[in-house]
């Protein structure tokens, strides 16, 4: 066959593995650089109820607003910047794609960040780089934008000001959310006309699962055990429901759990849905943690954490593209000895993970 | 100018009864081939072939048959030249198959290829004949194809044929 | 015994997936026909032995998931195959001589990611 028909567009995923009582331990910094994230779940072997700490901190989660029609400009306001300035702020317009619409997104930098097809960054004026993911034709740009360093009434912030307000008046639907309690986001939008949401939460027990036995010593599975890979296909497959039976008659699939397994007589699957800030999750791994101090059954847990498909940036301010499927995910192994494994993958249009 | 390259397969027909070689012609050949690429590669292998596919040369006596592919996607129409089982010849299933004794790059390299096939072919023959007479006349045919003509191709063409050599070399 | 923190280690793999995942959904003109997970799968080897003939009908992949009231699956399939799939499915252009079109909703080398696709989602 043609080898053009054989090629697949790039994909990447890093494989960590650390200690989180090392100092040096980079696990938080990662999670934290991770901005937007719309899902995680978490998976718990030998377990069939939430475990009251771990519910405590999920139904904490701080909420997230979301207001219709916003416009960008509003972020140059007196009170949005010092809310800005103070961080913890998150803000990521919703309903865009990011390969079709504009997107604009607020970093807790500072970073305002607006994602801009061709029309409008010619329109709009202000100055961006083109997009690092384009094909022959630049059709999209960058604009990024420091609200930390924009001072009321310069020359700077008047030309901002003109372009977002008369030039080119963005208006979008948005997401807010802040973490930290530094910024109030009730007194933010008391001009608007916001919703607020809580993460939504489900929690499935699933009975009798094949689970592969990890090793934490061996990331990749050189030992016989299973590859990163195989791993993060398993765990796709228990959080999409699909059946690891392994009937060499099937015609349809000819899926299995990967060797070496064990059966586990239940394990239970959360999910929580939402704008969900970092310092959330980093919370969650610290209670994660806890709970695995105390003597389990199960040796380790496992926390995913998707990232919006359509935000501007993935890690950091690393340019994020959507090409044919947008992902961006990591996922904390946690063993019960404090060591974790952190597996972060990217696709097409994404740099590498820090 | 670009030029669009080619590759040429040299094949042998091989049929049960060779009485049935001289109603060979290009269309059925043609035909045949291009329902081998269908059912084999399907849309895809067809429109490939639809492209710069031809039968150059047929040689009713002998059964051998040139096609001509494009070098991009000749490997992938060759593939389905095993699959051909049979020849439909005025409404009639002749069953057959292809034996591909040789790939060029043009025209030219494959008829030298030939007159050195050929001529193997008669030596083959030299033992199996009854007759004197006919030994004569074998003996006499390789002697007209060896001397006069092949030498003096050689002699002219030998750059070209390095060329040619060359051109076999740069498909991936 | 004293253990030692088990050491820093960072691997970075490049299309280290074997397989790719697509989520589709096939539609109907008009009514919706129904068809089992079985009759799903052959109308899509159907139309791969269309676009590419025996030898394109020869390679494997799998229906992980077939949701029978909303006509969804998720595929799965070797990387070198994906190209392949993906456009005979997009040419599959009726079943039963009911006319109908796949819609490819997300494609990714990662099961993991087709379980949090932001796009489906309805975060508010």
């Amino acid at each position: 066959m043609s080898p053009e028909l054989e090629q697949c567009p790039r994909s990447l995923l890093v494989c960590e593995k650390g200690n989180f009582k090392n100092e040096k331990s980079r696990h938080e910094s990662q999670a934290l650089k991770h901005s937007f994230n719309c899902r995680i779940s978490l998976l718990i072997p030998e377990c069939g109820r939430l475990p009251v700490m771990l519910e405590k901190v999920l139904s904490n989660f701080s909420s997230y607003f979301h207001v219709q029609d916003f416009p960008v400009s509003t972020f140059l306001e007196e009170k949005w910047l010092d809310a800005v300035k103070k961080g913890g702020f998150y803000a990521l317009s919703s309903k865009t794609r990011i390969d079709e619409d504009n997107v604009v997104a607020v970093l807790p930098s500072g970073q305002l960040i607006l994602s801009l097809d061709k029309d409008t960054y010619e329109q709009l004026g202000l100055e961006g780089r083109p997009s690092q993911y384009s094909h022959r034709k630049t059709v999209r740009h960058i604009v990024t934008v420091d609200l930390k360093s924009l001072v009321l009434g310069t020359k700077k912030y008047q030309r901002v000001l003109l372009c977002l307000k008369e030039r080119v008046p963005l208006k979008t639907d948005f997401l807010f959310t802040a973490a930290g309690g530094a910024v109030s986001l009730l007194d933010l939008l008391s001009k608007q006309l916001y919703e607020e949401c809580r993460p939504a939460l489900h929690c499935r027990t699933l009975q009798d699962l094949l689970c592969p036995s990890l090793i934490p010593s061996d990331l990749k599975g050189e030992s016989g055990s299973v590859t990163p890979t195989q791993f993060l296909e398993w765990l796709g497959a228990v959080s999409l429901s699909i059946s690891c039976d392994n009937q060499a008659t099937s015609f349809l699939s000819t899926y299995a759990c990967p060797e070496p397994q064990s059966s586990v007589s239940q394990a239970l699957l959360c999910t929580v849905t939402g704008l969900i800030s970092p310092q959330d999750v980093c919370k969650l791994l610290t209670e994660i943690r806890r709970y695995l101090d105390e003597p389990k059954l199960t040796s380790w847990v496992s926390l995913t954490v998707h990232g919006c498909a359509d935000s501007p940036v993935s890690w950091g301010s690393a340019e994020h593209g959507f090409h044919k499927g947008g992902e961006n995910f990591y996922n904390f192994v946690c063993f019960q000895n404090q060591d974790y494994w952190l597996h972060m993958a990217t696709g097409a249009k994404d740099a590498c993970p820090p | 100018m670009v030029r669009l390259k080619a590759r040429y397969l040299l094949c042998e027909v091989c049929m049960s009864e060779r009485s049935m070689l001289r109603l060979l012609e290009e269309k059925d050949i043609f035909q045949a081939v291009k329902t081998a690429v269908t059912t084999a590669h399907g849309q895809y292998g067809l429109a490939l072939f639809n492209i710069g596919s031809a039968v150059r040369y047929v040689n009713a006596y002998t059964g051998v048959v040139m096609l001509r592919f494009r070098k991009a996607h000749y490997q992938l129409l060759w593939s389905a030249l095993p699959f051909i089982t049979s020849i439909w010849k005025q409404g009639q299933r002749v069953p057959c198959f292809f034996n591909c004794i040789h790939v060029g790059g043009t025209i030219r390299t494959c008829q030298k290829f030939l007159i050195r096939y050929s001529r193997q072919q008669l030596f083959r023959m030299l033992p199996h004949c009854k007759t004197e007479a006919e030994k004569q006349q074998v003996r006499k045919a390789v002697l007209s194809c060896s001397l006069n003509q092949l030498r003096q191709d050689d002699d002219d063409d030998d750059n070209d044929d390095y060329d040619d050599d060359n051109d076999d070399d740069d498909g991936k | 015994m004293e253990k030692k923190p088990t050491p820093y280690e960072r691997v970075v793999c490049k299309n280290t997936s074997l397989y790719h995942y697509m989520k589709i959904n096939l539609v109907f003109d008009s009514r919706n026909k129904s068809l089992s997970a079985e009759q799903f799968k052959q109308l899509i080897i159907t139309g791969l032995k269309d676009l590419y003939g025996e030898v394109g009908a020869a390679f494997p992949f799998d229906v992980l998931t077939f949701n029978q009231t909303e006509l969804s699956a998720i595929l799965r399939v070797y990387h070198s195959s994906l190209v392949k799939l993906w456009s005979a499915i997009t040419l599959i252009g009726s079943y039963e001589s009911v006319s109908c079109a796949f819609r490819v909703t997300q494609v990714s080398p990662f099961l993991l990611a087709l379980s949090g696709n932001s796009r489906e989602m309805e975060v508010f």
